[in-house]
């Protein structure tokens, strides 16, 4: 490719660019590597880029930014169509709301989504803010499906820090636990996404996951195995927030770290940045059955989500903030799964953390992870 | 020449001073791990208003000090569908035994330890049925019955008192109530019987295929 044609700087280090019509990457300047191939296919690196680039990005390579968006070759019909589509999701809200016609739930309909399309970010709001949008959300979903739920916004209450210990000599590979998260927190059924995961491991390997079963299927415990719970856990210092390009995710003063699905914009960084593979992107839009859905929900935990956000394990805010325990605590059949405040020194999880041998995943990291792993 | 050395002087020590003022700001937190942290900010914990109580209606409950831990317990002779046992053994058992009654409990087998450490009597008491026996002839209520268990199951039974054994009832917000040994395990098998897991992830396997 020809320099003036380049969009980015490089370093000129003096090199002068190759000869290379004749050679190739592994330095013979004839007969080719190995002689494979033939005089007649053997493309120079310039026309190969040329034709890799073509291919690939074609004419968008010159044009950028806008130019991609809005110098698309396209006809009349099509064009108009498009305009045709955008405009009607800009001004249907309006459109509906302003017409004599459309009946009045229809209109409140509208209303709601024009409110709820320009609200702000679900950390910034008041508590006013807090309790009109769940209003919304609530009402929306009643004027949808004609069923009633329950959302709350309640806050982190003052003087919990939540933390979690997980036995791996109870852990016995039930995945009760699995179960109940899954109806708990009204997760995609087609997808089966799952924010806990149970690796079966061997004895005597230690934590290795590469060699780990998550997706096991018979008769448990097995012999020779022992069983880890994995899931978000909520570390201290976030890696998942720092990436955040538009603070959708953050941790609240109870140590729960949240997402707020309308703010999020599925870019998925924090699903990279996160080292336990903690969260989960809703590839498609997720589907729970009328009957099965959960109608005690929490905004910042398993009210309905919509397609291409993230989601993960909130320890079940909607439970933790009302003083139970989340659903895989809760459901566990061997009470290897232990919940509680953190700050209270008379607490269950406190004594597991000062006389038990506790340790974490991947503590050298830094992120401090509030969830905890011990043996009996 | 001396004022210029001054004031240079004056602004190294600025500039340094400076420089560790921002390069010492490490992240926003104020302490150095998530342990320090609870150990800072539960110095002064007064409690929330969180309370697990309205979970537990409902629920018969008793509650047990043990070794500096109070919490509720289950209430278990309420739950024994045959409570109270002397209804049927109204004599000592060596008077009950005999080839024309019907036999009683057939049904239960003890699993639990080896012939040479336990048998029936090791925790019932012949001549009283209503309560339980500890290994040296005392007394323990039916409610209380982790005391016979804590016999031999030390260590699980510090664990329990702890809270790293067992499992809690109603939500972590105290009270705390906390299931109690024969809440789980059936004290004459007390063992966890394997069984397959409640979940398989059919679609797991697709993508990984």
């Amino acid at each position: 490719m020809s320099s003036n044609n380049k969009k980015w700087f490089s370093l000129n280090l003096g090199t002068k660019p190759k000869a290379s019509n004749k050679s190739c990457s592994c330095g013979k300047t004839s007969g080719g590597c190995g002689g494979a191939h033939s005089e007649q296919q053997q493309l120079s690196d310039e026309e190969f880029a040329k034709a890799a680039i073509n291919a690939s990005i074609g004419e968008e390579r010159v044009k950028d930014g806008f130019d991609q968006v809005f110098d698309v070759k396209m006809d009349r019909r099509s064009a108009f169509k498009k305009l045709t589509a955008s405009l009607l999701i800009g001004a249907g809200a309006v459109s509906t709301s302003c017409s004599v016609i459309s009946g009045d739930e229809a209109k409140e309909k509208a209303q709601i989504d024009w409110e709820e399309q320009f609200k702000g970010n679900y950390k910034l709001m008041t508590d006013k803010e807090k309790e009109a949008t769940v209003n919304r959300l609530v009402r929306s979903y009643q004027l949808r499906t004609g069923k009633t739920i329950s959302m709350s916004s309640k806050n982190a209450e003052e003087d919990v820090l939540f933390g979690y210990a997980f036995n791996i000599s109870k852990c016995q590979g039930y995945m009760d636990c699995v179960n109940a998260c899954v109806e708990e927190n009204n997760q995609d059924r087609n997808s089966q996404m799952q924010y806990i995961r149970i690796h079966e491991m061997k004895d005597g390997n230690g934590f290795s996951f590469d060699e780990a079963d998550d997706n096991y299927y018979h008769e448990v415990p097995a012999e020779g195995h022992f069983y880890m719970g994995t899931q978000c856990f909520h570390c201290d210092n976030p890696p998942c927030v720092n990436v955040c390009p538009v603070q959708a995710t953050w941790r609240e003063d109870d140590g729960l770290v949240v997402v707020d699905y309308d703010w999020c914009v599925g870019c998925r960084y924090c699903m990279a940045a996160c080292p336990y593979d903690g969260r989960r992107f809703n590839w498609s839009k997720p589907e729970v059955p009328e009957a099965e859905v959960n109608h005690n929900q929490h905004y910042l935990g398993n009210r309905m989500r919509k397609k291409g956000v993230m989601e993960k394990c909130t320890f079940c805010v909607q439970r933790s903030r009302a003083g139970k325990n989340p659903a895989c605590v809760e459901a566990c059949p061997t009470g290897a799964r232990i919940f509680g405040n953190l700050l209270d020194p008379n607490s269950t999880i406190r004594w597991v953390l000062e006389n038990k041998k506790v340790f974490r995943l991947k503590e050298d990291l830094g992120t401090e992870p509030k969830f905890w792993y011990f043996m009996d | 020449m001396k004022y210029n050395k001054d004031i240079m002087r004056h602004l190294c020590f600025g500039f340094a001073f400076l420089l560790l003022l921002f390069s010492c700001k490490h992240g926003e937190g104020e302490y150095h791990g998530v342990s320090e942290r609870i150990e800072a900010e539960s110095e002064h914990y007064k409690g929330t208003s969180l309370s697990s109580e309205k979970y537990l209606e409902g629920m018969e409950t008793i509650e047990i000090t043990e070794g500096g831990h109070t919490f509720l317990i289950p209430e278990r002779k309420g739950q024994i569908r045959s409570y109270a046992c002397t209804e049927c053994h109204t004599e000592p058992l060596h008077k009950m035994q005999s080839k024309d009654v019907k036999k009683a409990h057939w049904d239960i087998k003890l699993v639990h330890a080896n012939e040479n450490t336990m048998n029936c009597i090791t925790c019932h008491n012949p001549d009283n049925m209503d309560n339980l026996r500890s290994l040296t002839g005392k007394q323990i209520d039916f409610n209380n019955s982790y005391n016979l268990c804590n016999q031999c199951h030390t260590k699980q039974f510090e664990d329990w008192k702890g809270g790293a054994h067992g499992k809690r009832i109603g939500g972590w917000a105290p009270p705390r109530a906390s299931m109690t040994c024969v809440n789980c395990h059936n004290p004459h098998k007390p063992h966890f019987e394997s069984k397959w897991p409640a979940r398989f992830n059919t679609q797991k396997v697709k993508e990984r295929e």
